[in-house]
Order: C-alpha cells, then structure tokens, then sequence
C-alpha cells in the first residue's frame, strides 16, 4: 500500500467509526427516549389529572397533587430566580462592565451552573427547613431559585452584551437617565434572548429532583400550603419508580413522560424565539 | 461577446464552458467560462466584489467539495484530463495544485512541522530528506533567515507576513505545478505585501501562478496575463500590460479607471 | 434618584450570587464541624459508615464517587469525541442539524429519567450478561456515561466547530484526507475548548445524584469489583439524609455534602479558569 492509499485507509476506518459512535450513542438514546414515550404514553389517562395519590391498588389514583406541587414550586422558584437574575445580569453588563468585581461574579456564577444540585438541597435544609422544623414548599422553591439565578444572570449578561452600544448612546443622547435607557431601550434590544434564557432556565429546575429530597420533601396528597412538604412530578417520580407496586411505577412514567414533554416544550419553544429573531434580522 | 486572447506558449490549465452552481442557488454563479491559463506565468483575475473570482479560483482544486451540494459544468483541462470529472483523485490533484488564502494559515504547530506537512501527507518520512526539503522551501519562500534557529517553534509566534510567507513554504514544498493565490496580501501590511508580491514574481520560474486579488494596481505590478471578471462572467483576458492601457471592453474600461466596484 | 436606586438594585442582585456562595461554604463547614472534631481525617479516609454505633467515615462514598465518574468519563469521552466529529465533520449538513438538535434536547432531559431507565431496563440486561445483582459500580458508571454524553458531545462539537474554515481548507489544499485535517488540525487547535468541555462534564458527572441514585445500590462498602453494589456522594446523600436520627450523622453528611461541593468546584474552576479560557483566548 503507497503512503497515500495508507492514509486514505485510516480516514475511512477513522470515519466509520466516528459514525459507529454517532449511531450508538444515538441508539443508547432513543432506547431511552422511545421507553419513555411508550410507558408514558401508555400510563397515561384522565385519571390522572382528575386524582391525587393513593395507596397502591387503587382505581381512583392520579398526579394531580404532583402536578400541581410541581407547577407550585417551579412558579415560585421562577417568581424568586427570574427577577434576580435579570437585574444581577444587568448589573454585570450594563455597570460593572470587565471590571474585576464583575468578572469574579460572572466567574462564580459560572461554577455555580454546574454545581451539585443536591447540595444546594442539604444547604436550603440547613438554612430553612431545620430552622422551621419541618419540610416546606417555601425551602423547595428557595432551593430551585438559587440554582435557577445563575442560568438566568449569565443569559442576561450576555444577551445584553450583545445590544449595540451606539442604542445606547443615541438615548443618552436624547438626554434619557441611565436606569431609562436600560428599561426602554437595552431590556428592549435584549428581549428575545432573554426570553429564551428563562425558558431554558425553567426548563433547566423542572428538571430538578435531588434538591426537592429534603426541602420540599414529598407528600402522596394534594395541598396548596405553602409551609408543608409538598410533593413534585420529579420526587413522586422517584418515589413511585422505586416502589415495588407495578401501578405507582406506572404512575412513575406518566410523571417522566409530561415532566419531559413540558421540558422539550420549553426547549423546543425558547430555540424558536431565538430563531426567528434571528431570521427577523 | 468577452475578448480572450490567445496564448502562444504552453498552458498550464484550460477552462472551457465551465459553468459553477452553488448548492441551492437556481443560477450559476460562473456562467461559460473559458480561458487558458499560461505555464510560469501569472495570471491576475480582478473584478469587483461578487464577480466569481474567487469561486473561479477555487474550483481549480475543487475546494468547492468540502460543502456539498455545488455543480460544476463544463471542463477545466490540466494535463490532458478534465480535473472536474466526479472521479478524479482530488488527494493527488491538491498536491500538484496547491493554495494560499487570504489570510496566513499557519496549522497549530511547529514552523518545521507546518513546512513538513505535506511532505508527509505524501509519504516522506527520511529525517534527511525531510530536513532538505523543509529548508530548501523555506529559502524558496525567503523566510529561511528568519526561522533557521527557531525550527521547533510554534508557527503562531510569527508575524503576520511571515506566517504568510511560511504558508508559501508550506504550499511549494510538495513542488506543486500550480499555485492559486487567493487575494493573498489581504490581510498584511504594506511592507509584507511588497515582499510577498516580489516572492510571488520570483515563483513564476517554477509554477504557474493564479492570484485572485481585488488591487487593481497588484494585479498590474505583478501578472503577466489578467483577466477581468464581471457578475460571473469572465469579460476579457490580456495581456497585463495591454488590459490596463488599451482595454478591448467597455466594461474593463470603465472598471479600471474606476467608474464602478 | 431612581437612577441610584435602579444601580443599587441591580448591584445588590449581583453581590447576592456572592453572598450564597459564601453562605453555602459556610453553612456547611458549619453543620459539618461536629464530624470533623469527632473524627478527624478519618471521615476522609475511613469506610466504617455504621449509623447504629456512629462510626462514620466517607471514604467509600469518595471512591464511589471518584471510580463512577471515572468510569462513565473512559465510556463516554470515546464515544462523544466520535460524535462530535460525526457532527462537525461527517454528517450530511441536513442530519447535522436534525442530529445536532436532538443531541441537544437530550441533554435537557431530566436525569431521573436515565435513572428510571436504568433501573428498569438496563439493570436487568447487566444482570444477566454479567450475573450478580446487577445493581453495582458498573451500572452506575454506565448510566452516567449515557446521562452526561449528549452534554459532552454537544460541547465537544462546539468546541471543534471554533477551528476557523480556512484553516481547514488549507490542509485540505494540501492533499489531506478528512482524518488528516480532524487529527492534525482540528484537534490541535480546539485542543484547550475540548479538553475544556470534557471536565465540565466530569464535573456535571461527579455530582449527578438521580442517574446513579436507582442502581448503584448504596452499599457503603468499597467495592470489591466493578460488579459490586457501592454508592457515592450524592446517592448518600439522596437516600439518607431524611433517616438521619442523630446530630453526629447529620453532621456527617452534612461533610459528605462540603466533600462533593469542594470536589466539584476545583474540577470545574479547573475547566473554566485554565482550559476554557485559554480556548476563548486562543
């Protein structure tokens, strides 16, 4: 063999297997994806949105307690992460600019993304369910909302970055003070991408199941209050999986299954904005 | 109707009714192509932006097969074989027609190892050989001088000219018979430009040069033949020195005293 | 006026991020003072965890920890490296973009899920190719590898996808095969971002609680063989941290947790701060 047909040899065997990794890795996950879907799929009813939990063998047993403490907790830690983290991001773009002070946050936060969610769990444990003696909605939600912030400052920060600096200067030039010029005409700029960042950031806490363990806890009934445990999709799901009764590991995939779907949803919706703001460009 | 004339002596390539389509566009962005191109000459293509200069030059290697989908129709001679045949090895055409784009190259590297590359790819493994081979190209390229103590030196240490000049080195160590500048000095100061455009004269004795470039006046320092191309049309190829003087179209004419692009 | 208050209000916002940080380390230390007193190094190094006589040493859940990891990371890193060039260099631009998306979506998919899977599909598998439980180190770093490939494979092709067109056009000027411009160019060049993107995996990896918790069996033993149901940090921590009846063993845990939040921070300020930066530098 001449060194070039050598070479075209170890490209195709490069090639195919780099293809052979694409298929399998593809395959582990649609495995996955499509267990998902049929289980799902096949769990679900309207029963489940119209009952709360039951003990096993029970006709009347549902998910509604578990939706509604997920849209609860997620609501809230929204309602707490999505403010601060938008104006903690404007800060870092639009005042403390490449200072070191900036710089250290955008850092910090950076590591925080990947931080262990279950040890944001055992700290919100320390500071607010041991103090209260009890599980509460109130500690889930802090927990989800610490984790949400530093998705939600980085999208902002960069999102904001990417406004023009000569909008800027044109509303200062109208004489417009500089909190003005970032609520009209910055936040404005920015709209789309931050959007797009909450979503993903919702996304990102639904998602979440081990800070839940031991903050909000978990509970099989329906409840609104929001200084008990309150149960979620995520830890009933994991309850429910490794319980030995086959209906609540059925129940178990119909929680997979709509947690996934709003998920997706979320993902799928928040790239469309990106788009077509980037094709309205 | 376009002015081509004719070349008397050898020529290096021959395009004929070469038409190019980019992937998903309804019109061809080269439209009937023909024109030979002089051996150990240059040959300037100028126009203005758009024009398909560059898509021109980069179909003599068939760059364009990196992205799918593009069509190209018509031939382009070397050697007696229409090099746009689906079935040509395009490994072995790219080392006898080699590139340097229009901003410098240079591969993650050692300068030693970014000269010896190609050499490699072809198989030479011979440290002496190698060692030979790698000066003589650096030389050729005139930048010898520069980097004979500092070989093993990443290649991302020198200048922006030099760089440019090691991607010369690079390209005429596998001894290729046609070279395709494309707009070259773009990206250099004027110093480098100058010594690149005396490089590129010098190269001439060896291979056959195509240089696409949107400076009228390099064009007119350092080619022999230019052709001037206008919205995917090639609208006339003369003499270098003819072109600029005594243009045989209205449309160069009205290009190089600077009437539009 | 409001101008001032608007600054203030977004600066004290930003501190925030700080302060929880901060507050985290700090509470934790706290909580976690009572083991460190009562046993020293040995929390470290001992793995006697024996609730009913208080006796409490991590090392097992830290190697638990460490060899999953590991072992999802020697599965993974292969195969998500063959990915990310399929994606980047391979694939059909019209599959890149269906597969590139759905790479990404898989990605968000919650972690649990793997878990589920993993208990109620592939467990079986293992258990009987492999005999034994199923339930076991090896599990557990297989789950994970599948769990965090989609996130790796997904930096790792943007991190290749940095290496500018012309750079790899002019290898292929030079007569280079596909291979050639991905193994001399590619890699070369996106060298940092890749090994970058690589430990930030690791260090999702190291902390991931729900896609180990199902089937690494929380047995706090060092496992004999990769067969061997053992646990880690976090699985620790999901299964034990409501059972916890004394002060010692909250305290414990509570270590347990400061452990893994050291870990993960110096593995991942690792990635940040010298590979990633030096990629975006680059």
């Amino acid at each position: 063999m001449s060194p070039v047909q050598k070479r075209i040899f170890i490209n195709k065997l490069a090639l195919i297997f780099s293809t052979l990794s694409a298929i399998i890795a593809l395959a582990f996950l649609f495995w996955i994806l499509g267990v998902l879907v049929m289980k799902g799929l096949s769990a679900l009813n309207w029963n489940i949105f119209i009952y709360e939990g039951a003990p096993p063998g029970y006709e009347e047993s549902g998910l509604k307690h578990a939706l509604v403490g997920q849209l609860i907790l997620v609501g809230m830690a929204t309602g707490v992460g999505v403010p601060l983290g938008i104006l903690a991001g404007t800060y870092l773009s639009e005042y403390g600019k490449n200072s070191k002070l900036a710089n250290t946050i955008r850092d910090i936060s950076d590591i925080m993304m990947s931080a262990p969610s279950i040890v944001i769990g055992a700290f919100v444990y320390a500071i607010v369910v041991l103090p209260m003696g009890h599980f509460s909605a109130w500690a889930g939600s802090i927990a989800l909302g610490i984790i949400m912030i530093p998705i939600i400052l980085r999208t902002t920060d960069d999102m904001l970055q990417l406004v023009p600096g000569t909008l800027r200067e044109a509303a200062f030039a109208l004489g417009a003070p500089k909190y003005k010029v970032i609520l009209n005409v910055v936040y404005r700029g920015a709209k789309a991408g931050i959007l797009t960042g909450v979503l993903l950031g919702v996304a990102r806490v639904a998602g979440e199941t081990a800070p839940l363990l031991f903050t909000s806890f978990n509970d099989n009934f329906f409840t609104t209050d929001l200084s008990q445990a309150m149960p979620s999709l995520t830890v009933t799901m994991f309850n429910y999986a490794t319980s030995p009764y086959e209906d609540w590991q059925q129940l178990g995939w119909a929680a997979a299954f709509i947690l996934s779907m709003f998920i997706l949803g979320l993902n799928i919706l928040g790239r469309l904005i990106l788009l077509s703001t980037k094709k309205g460009k | 109707m376009a002015s081509i004339i004719d070349i008397k002596g050898e020529c290096a390539l021959h395009v004929r009714n070469f038409d190019f389509t980019y992937k998903g566009a309804t019109a061809p962005s080269l439209k009937k192509i023909s024109m030979p191109i002089a051996k150990n000459s240059i040959t300037a293509l100028i126009g203005p932006s758009g024009c398909g200069k560059t898509t021109l030059l980069r179909s003599f290697n068939r760059m364009h097969d990196l992205y799918p989908g593009n069509k190209y129709e018509g031939e382009i001679l070397f050697d007696g074989r229409n090099i746009l045949d689906p079935k040509e090895d395009l490994i072995h055409l790219r080392t006898r027609i080699g590139m340097i784009f229009q901003k410098p190259t240079a591969f993650p590297m050692s300068i030693y190892d970014n000269v010896a590359y190609g050499l490699r790819l072809k198989g030479i493994k011979n440290k002496s050989e190698l060692d030979g081979r790698v000066e003589k190209a650096l030389q050729d390229a005139a930048i010898w001088k520069e980097t004979q103590d500092r070989l093993k030196h990443d290649a991302n240490g020198l200048s922006g000219g030099q760089q440019q000049r090691l991607c010369i080195a690079r390209a005429i160590a596998v001894e290729p018979e046609v070279l395709l500048f494309d707009e070259p000095t773009s990206a250099l100061d004027p110093i480098s430009t100058q010594g690149i455009e005396k490089l590129v004269i010098e190269l001439k004795e060896k291979v056959s040069i195509i240089i696409v470039t949107h400076n009228m006046q390099q064009a007119a320092r350092v080619s022999d033949y230019t052709g001037f191309m206008y919205l995917g049309d090639l609208i006339e190829l003369g003499y270098t020195e003819e072109l600029f003087v005594t243009p045989k179209e209205k449309l160069t004419q009205e290009y190089i005293t600077g009437k539009f692009g | 006026m409001i101008d001032k208050l608007f600054q203030n209000l977004t600066r004290i916002s930003a501190f925030l991020i700080l302060l929880i940080v901060a507050w985290i380390f700090v509470v934790l230390f706290n909580q976690s003072t009572e083991a460190m007193q009562t046993f020293g190094l040995d929390f470290l190094t001992k793995d006697e965890w024996a609730p009913n006589v208080d006796k409490f040493g991590a090392y097992a859940a830290i190697f638990g920890s460490v060899a999953s990891t590991f072992l999802a990371m020697l599965l993974s890193i292969p195969i998500a490296i063959g990915v990310a060039i399929f994606l980047s260099e391979i694939a059909h631009p019209k599959i890149k973009g269906f597969f590139g998306v759905s790479v990404e979506l898989l990605a968000a998919i919650p972690s649990v899920i793997y878990g589920m899977w993993g208990l109620f599909y592939f467990v079986p598998i293992l258990r009987d190719l492999t005999g034994g439980m199923g339930i076991g180190l090896l599990a557990a770093g297989i789950v994970l590898a599948i769990m965090i490939l989609p996130f790796m494979a997904a930096v790792t092709r943007d991190a290749m996808n940095t290496t500018p067109d012309i750079l790899k056009e002019s290898a292929y000027a030079l007569g280079g095969t596909q291979w050639d411009v991905i193994k001399d160019v590619i890699i070369p060049y996106a060298k940092a971002g890749i090994i970058g993107s690589l430990i930030l995996a690791l260090g999702r990896a190291i902390g991931e609680t729900m896609a180990v918790t199902f089937v690494m069996g929380n047995v706090h033993k060092v496992p004999t063989s990769i067969l061997s149901p053992t646990t880690s940090i976090p699985v620790t921590l999901a299964n034990e941290f409501t059972e916890a009846d004394t002060s010692l063993y909250f305290s414990s845990l509570f270590g347990l947790a400061l452990t893994l939040l050291i870990m993960s921070f110096v593995v991942i300020a690792v990635a940040k701060f010298y590979f990633l930066r030096k990629a975006r530098r680059a």
